[in-house]
């Protein structure tokens, strides 16, 4: 077996190209894959230490007016028999600017069992509570503190806020996250008598003490919840590249196979049996498997590494979920990442295989035999494109009768199917096309000619090229969403930042700031919005009610001059204004994800959970609500904290014409004394929402070109794979008298046709795809629908990269032909 | 049925650390074999060097009251505990405990001033468990509360989250409270007291609601154990400060599985305090508190282990009904378990022969019901127990036993 082995191996010692194309594509799919594979398996690990944290899983109290809990109240609960416990959380900078939360806790008090305490000692718990304390945090937050598991425990690095007490690493803690004794955390923040909030044991109170807002753990929702889209659609992204870099991989081998047919022949003819071949050949496979895998997990983690800051930016302002920007690897990531590419490989080889097995030892190379052959294969795969597109059809007419925001696994089959079959499609396409135009150009014997050449290259070109479309037409369709995405962003932006000014006045001080701002000649309206949580537990529609038990935010704005004409509305029950009316009166707004997660249309009344009991609202009309995770109730802010009690959140400022935006702004700080940031400009703000925005989709964009490139590499490697084969073909040519320019450009209009006709094909399929992102992925994944933009520079550009990516492939073997002597080409044929 | 306990306190492995810590304090106690829990089979050793710098009890100090009623945090350790054998309005007997534990966190006198901690806020060097228990036939409810404090801050002397202060005396924790009633001024403030302590929700009628209200009203004096309150816990001298108020009658009512009930009975209420840990070779502890009907009390425990030449230590007091005390060493008492039951995963004893020959005491003390583990921190078996004659069998009066080490 060794020899067989090193007998079919020494193949690639002659044809080293092939090799490292192999190598290539099976590095680049599975870097690509193990890449994304890497990011949501660190964001997971983030997420389930976040949820173990005694913060979540815990109801929490506070006050209804706003104002900051003392310890005095926490007291005044215990004295009376309310199991609460006291937790005081903010934020340090570490010295590399990095924000780590602090929490304090009081481990006396603090319900349930908490992943923060891992084994410990006598000596721990009191090390914990008294002098110089604790600090805990996971060995991943250490480098932003400039340190490293070594010189860690023990430590006491000092912050702008003061020293830490010495530290202690408990892995189980989400990143930068520190925990200590409340009393520590108190001396670090100078937080006084001041605590953040009150924690219970879920459902230990049955009501919220008086003064108190009750929030139940329940109504919160986890960081892995609000991510789950997301991280589903990098995995198809990555799914997606995996398919490109196969295709290269089936392209070499079938390649390999193809010029090894004759030594194959002779090893069966002096005795190798046919089994044994089989299994030297798999051997082969798996050998070459195991070093593009293990390299293309190297590569996926450097690649995860490189994307994972902007992942974790992105997974934090959008979901405010906190993800480690150091990559954290499970061991079944490492085993899976093999085991995907492996088998990838041998689904890739297995045509190769198979074809081996058959082998006939008497068959002689006949250089026409494929003709034949592919033809039958053309046949094959329009049967086998058609019955895609069946299943698709289906498929699609399954998901339009499905209620709106079902079936995002269904969607991404629906658009794998879709390339699926452009791809199956593609070669008999070209191949028709070919011998159309092969018999329009009857009178140009070297136009002829070119095509019938094209022709004689396509079964092999075609792995290529599909994989060409493919990658152009995700491309496509992925660069159409993100921009007509962020074409509605932006409007929907404009239209719901009405205010000049934006301003967050500490709680406490709110009905100060709102009432000398009210006095303020350079005020013309001022807009209070709110803040607060519910579950809505019930929706009546037509007379039927249905129960639910769904966790919303309740967001109150006040309904004035400005806000109205512009806000942006999808649907109204009885007209625009009426709607707004119906606000002011106390009836409800619901944005679109609520709409179509639960199916509310504006006129059904929901039922919500209040501080007291319930209230039902009517439905008067839908918002779109990009960029929110979850499902929203609005009303009238008013409204939000008479019947809620939700408490104040920012003031929207509406300057009255002429009046100087500086001007206030001094004089507020100088009556108020707010920091910096407590007021923003309505630019500012546009900036921040813009900049998240385009940080979400920088690993979308990031991943599409990465799988454009693997789609060229693709064509350049079959290229340069029969270079030798087409240089003895072109040889003929040159020695009837074409001249070597002219072939050159020969060749080059026979790919760059080829590329432009798969361009074409891929606009058509690329706006499939965009249809399917914007009205059946979307919706699903994040419950907003958009309009179907299309962009003609876009698709110019797709068209434009199809035919650059291919003449770039073409011109390193048509670069080779000019400085080949037409002699040795002569030779070669004779050869 | 099989008796659940109720248990509202969740279990955290903080608490089991605590337990650790608490463990060290009690088992400092147990030495005294008096009331305190302590964890089963767990070796001591080593925990002996934690006591320096700490006030160490010894038989010079004279106790004073109302003084000594509260806390001393110089002191490493200290518990107020209750016990009561009571009988609802039908007959049937129902028993209850209620007990505060202090620790002290740092030793107070070897600390250097620039290592304890400041009361700043939440800052604090006493750390404090309470815990309550309902038994009636095979029910049996438990819970228990923690909390912290700082002995140098004056507003939490009255009004932390935990605390024991002298006069006018009050010990609680969160909203479990052992109050005095007494206003006379030259009566003892354990004259008459009130207790009440619920774990459930609010004040209503929650569904798992577990409590008690009583009033306690002393019908002896106060009992001093050992040699004028400095009771040795082994045979090398160590103790700690030891005194009861045995004569409790108790009215209230007692709620366990949201069921209300009035009762009335008798309760022993113990105070202890020391800094001494259990020696390296004591296992644990037994300990009586029996109310004879003749008007007697007996106190009597044994230290299993640390006695002389490796043997049990044992030590008790026999109490007339006048509360004339007479100290009772090791050679004045045998205590022997004649059966076991099993509980909890382990056996303990829940029959014993009690034999005090100088007063021809000689009784069978039975526990009427085995599921009486509590299922703390720090876990240990305590219940009631029925008094009988070994020879006659008549029933001479009811009592608790606590035991630990199991």
């Amino acid at each position: 077996m060794t020899t067989l082995l090193a007998t079919l191996l020494s193949h690639y010692r002659r044809h080293p190209a092939q090799l490292a194309m192999l190598l290539l594509g099976l590095w680049v799919a599975s870097a690509l894959w193990s890449g994304v594979q890497a990011i949501n398996a660190s964001a997971k690990e983030s997420y389930a230490r976040a949820e173990a944290l005694f913060t979540t899983g815990l109801d929490r109290l506070e006050r209804l007016d706003g104002d900051a809990l003392t310890r005095d109240d926490f007291l005044a609960l215990r004295r009376q028999g309310l199991p609460v416990s006291p937790l005081l959380e903010g934020e340090l900078t570490a010295p590399d600017g990095t924000r780590l939360t602090l929490i304090g806790i009081d481990p006396l008090t603090l319900p349930g069992d908490s992943a923060f305490a891992t084994a410990g000692s006598t000596q721990e718990l009191t090390g914990f509570l008294t002098p110089p304390w604790q600090t805990r945090l996971a060995p991943d937050t250490l480098p932003s503190l400039g340190l490293d598991t070594d010189s860690a425990p023990g430590a006491s690095p000092r912050l702008a806020a003061g020293r830490l007490p010495p530290l202690s690493l408990a892995p189980s803690l989400p990143p930068q996250t520190l925990v200590m004794d409340i009393a520590a955390a108190t001396v670090l923040l100078d937080a006084g008598e001041r605590i953040t909030r009150l924690v219970t044991a879920p459902g230990a109170l049955a009501a919220a003490p008086p003064g108190l807002a009750l929030t139940r753990a329940t109504t919160l929702v986890s960081p892995g919840q609000l991510t789950q889209s997301f991280h589903l659609n990098l995995t198809a992204l990555a799914l997606l590249a995996l398919i490109v870099g196969l295709f290269i991989v089936q392209a070499a081998l079938g390649l390999a196979l193809e010029q090894r047919l004759a030594m194959l022949r002779t090893l069966r003819a002096i005795g190798v049996s046919g089994r044994a071949l089989v299994a030297g050949l798999a051997l082969e496979l798996v050998l070459l498997g195991s070093i593009g895998a293990l390299a293309g997990i190297a590569g996926g983690v450097w690649l995860a590494r490189a994307l994972l800051p902007d992942v974790a930016a992105t997974l934090g302002s959008l979901y405010g979920a906190g993800v480690g920007v150091e990559l954290r690897l499970p061991w079944h990531y490492w085993v899976g990442g093999l085991a995907v590419t492996l088998g990838g490989l041998l689904l890739a080889g297995a045509g190769v295989l198979w074809r081996a097995a058959r082998l006939s030892v008497l068959d002689l190379g006949r250089a026409q035999a494929w003709r034949s052959g592919y033809q039958r294969q053309l046949g094959r795969m329009s049967l086998a494109g058609a019955a895609v597109a069946a299943l698709g059809l289906a498929l699609w007419a399954w998901l339009s009768r499905q209620p709106a925001g079902e079936g995002l696994a269904a969607g991404f089959v629906l658009m794998a199917a879709l390339l699926l079959v452009g791809a199956l499609w593609l070669p008999p396409l070209l191949a028709a096309a070919l011998a159309g135009l092969g018999r329009l150009a009857r009178r140009r014997p070297l136009a002829q000619w070119a095509l019938a050449d094209l022709e004689l290259q396509l079964p092999r070109l075609s792995l290529a090229l599909m994989a060409l479309l493919i990658a152009l037409s995700a491309s496509l369709g992925v660069n159409s969403m993100v921009g007509g995405f962020r074409l509605t962003f932006l409007d929907w932006l404009d239209q719901r930042l009405v205010a000049d000014l934006y301003l967050d006045p500490p709680a406490e001080r709110f009905e100060a700031v709102h009432t000398w701002l009210g006095e303020r000649p350079e005020v013309a309206e001022l807009m209070v919005t709110r803040h607060g949580e519910s579950t809505l537990l019930a929706v009546d529609a037509a007379g039927a009610s249905r129960p639910l038990a769904r966790p919303v935010s309740l967001f109150g704005l006040t309904p004035g001059e400005r806000l109205t004409p512009t806000w942006p509305l999808l649907e109204t029950h009885t007209g625009r204004e009426e709607a707004w009316r119906a606000l002011g009166e106390g009836a409800a707004f619901i944005n679109e994800q609520l709409a179509v997660a639960e199916d509310i249309a504006p006129g059904d009344r929901l039922t919500l959970t209040t501080p007291d009991g319930q209230a039902t609202l009517a439905v008067a009309a839908i918002y779109p609500d990009y960029g929110n995770p979850r499902g929203e109730v609005l009303m009238a802010a008013s409204e939000l904290g008479r019947r809620f009690s939700a408490p104040p959140d920012s003031i929207g400022i509406a300057l009255a014409p002429g009046a100087d935006a500086g001007a206030l702004s001094t004089a507020l700080a100088g009556e108020f004394a707010l920091g910096r940031d407590a007021l923003r400009d309505q630019g500012a703000v546009k900036h921040i929402a813009t900049g998240i925005f385009e940080r979400t989709f920088t690993i979308t964009r990031a991943l599409n070109a990465l799988t454009l490139a693997v789609a060229a590499l693709a064509l350049l490697a079959s290229l340069l794979a029969q270079a030798g084969e087409r240089r003895r073909r072109l040889a003929p040519l040159w020695a009837l008298g074409v001249p070597r320019g002219r072939l050159l450009g020969v060749q080059l209009a026979q790919l760059g046709g080829a590329a432009l006709a798969v361009g074409l094909v891929a606009v058509p399929l690329g706006t499939a795809i965009t249809w399917g992102l914007v009205a059946v992925i979307n919706v699903a994944a994040f419950g907003w629908r958009l309009p179907l933009h299309l962009f003609p520079g876009e698709i110019a550009l797709t068209l434009a990269t199809a035919v650059a990516v291919a003449l770039l492939a073409a011109l390193l073997p048509a670069l080779r032909l000019w400085r080949t002597p037409p002699r040795t080409l002569l030779a070669e044929e004779a050869g | 049925m099989m008796p659940r306990p109720i248990q509202h306190a969740a279990r955290s492995p903080w608490r089991a650390l605590l337990l650790g810590t608490l463990l060290s304090a009690l088992a400092a106690l147990a030495g005294c074999g008096e009331d305190t829990p302590e964890s089963r089979g767990a070796g001591f050793a080593g925990l002996g060097e934690g006591t320096a710098g700490f006030v160490q009890a010894g038989p010079e100090t004279t106790l004073g009251f109302p003084g000594d009623h509260g806390a001393h945090p110089d002191y490493r350790i200290e518990w107020w505990y209750l016990t009561a054998n009571l009988e609802d309005a039908h007959g049937v007997p129902m028993g209850l405990q209620w007990t505060l534990f202090r620790q002290a966190l740092l030793p107070s006198e070897t600390t250097p001033p620039g290592e304890r901690p400041e009361s700043t806020p939440w800052a604090a060097d006493q750390l404090w468990m309470a815990h309550m228990a309902v038994s009636r036939g095979a029910q049996h409810g438990v819970a228990e509360r923690f909390a912290r404090s700082h002995s140098a801050a004056p507003s939490q002397q009255t009004d932390g989250q935990a605390g024991a202060v002298a006069s006018p005396f009050r010990a609680w924790l969160d909203d479990w409270v052992l109050a005095s009633e007494v206003t006379e001024p030259d009566a003892d403030t354990f004259e008459r007291l009130t207790l009440t302590a619920f774990e459930g929700e609010g004040d209503g009628e929650g569904k798992a609601r577990l409590g008690y209200r009583l009033t306690l009203t002393a019908e002896g004096p106060l009992v001093l154990h050992g040699r004028d309150g400095f009771s040795q816990k082994a045979a090398d001298g160590q103790g700690s400060h030891y005194y009861s108020q045995p004569f409790y009658r108790v009215e209230g009512e007692v709620t366990l599985a949201g069921e209300t009930h009035r009762v009335s009975g008798r309760g022993w209420l113990d105070r202890e305090w020391s800094s001494q840990l259990l020696s390296p070779d004591q296992a644990g502890w037994d300990w009586f508190s029996l109310h004879l009907d003749d008007g007697h009390r007996l106190m009597a425990f044994r230290l299993r282990g640390g006695g002389q030449d490796g043997g049990d230590y044992r030590s008790g007091s026999w109490i007339a009904a006048d509360g004339t005390t007479t100290a009772l060493d090791s050679q004045e008492l045998t205590m022997t378990p004649l059966a076991t039951s099993p509980v909890a995963g382990r056996e303990v004893p829940t029959r014993w022969r009690l034999e005090v020959p100088g007063e021809n005491l000689d009784l069978i003390v039975e526990a009427p019901h085995a599921e009486r583990w509590m299922d703390t921190t720090v876990p240990y078996w305590e219940g009631e127990v029925v008094a009988r004659d070994h020879d006659g069998g008549e029933r001479l009066g009811v009592g608790y036993l606590e035991m630990t080490g199991y």
